[in-house]
């Protein structure tokens, strides 16, 4: 078994019913032979860096899991095949992962989300209105 | 008599090095923009000084998020 982490991004078009199939279907490709979804983040629909298949918005899910190599060949293959797919991209995190290793990883996530939902907490309670944008603003950046 | 060279030395360090809390991760487009030209270009390490294994850390995120469309190859976000 190896650690691998998929983001794949769906059409902004497609219902909610659709994408929760297309999501059902990877994660029963990857469940086969023992495979285990660690993670599962609907980033929901975001604007693309560029333009892909002539969207601008792409519907971004997440996904870390452990799995065997010839899962991810399948899936991959059939998001090559399915339309509803834009694009994905398969990252491997370890070469090899056991049951602890799961469970571990699985708290991890567990812990990141109760950190986050305090630091949520935190920060409408003090109702701060920090407005430090860090992102380049892409005024003025036209083609000389 | 050695030629006046450097004129300004700024002191340098490596952001990463230097704040253990901050992690490269190319799913964090935000911090990696910082890294990275308004046209998308990766800054040199002599630029901001980032030491030579986290600068290789930081190309591969913003390679991985250029290609999941979260950073853009050349130019500016088109928003």
């Amino acid at each position: 078994m190896r650690r691998y982490e998929t983001i794949y991004i769906l059409r902004p078009t497609m219902s909610e019913n659709e994408i929760t199939a297309v999501i059902e279907n990877t994660n029963t490709i990857l469940g086969t032979e023992g495979g285990q979804i660690i993670s599962l983040d609907k980033w929901g629909v975001r604007t693309l860096a560029y333009e892909i298949k002539k969207e601008t918005l792409g519907y971004y899910v997440f996904c870390d899991y452990a799995s065997n190599p010839g899962n991810v060949i399948e899936m991959e293959r059939r998001f090559r095949i399915d339309d509803s797919v834009m694009k994905y991209m398969t990252v491997k995190i370890e070469d090899a992962i056991d049951e602890e290793g799961i469970v571990s990883a699985r708290g991890e996530y567990e812990a990141a989300a109760i950190a986050a939902a305090r630091r949520a907490a935190e920060a409408s309670d003090q109702e701060e209105d920090l407005d430090e944008d860090d992102t380049l603003d892409d005024d003025d950046v036209e083609n000389d | 008599m050695p030629p006046k060279k450097r004129v300004f030395q700024r002191k340098r360090s490596c952001r990463f090095c230097s704040d253990k809390e901050m992690s490269i991760d190319y799913k964090d487009p935000k911090t990696l923009r910082n890294f990275v030209t308004e046209r998308g270009k990766i800054i040199p390490r002599r630029i901001y000084g980032t030491c030579a294994t986290h600068q290789r850390q930081l190309c591969e995120a913003i390679k991985r998020a250029r290609q999941i469309a979260l950073l853009p190859y050349s130019g500016s976000t088109q928003r």
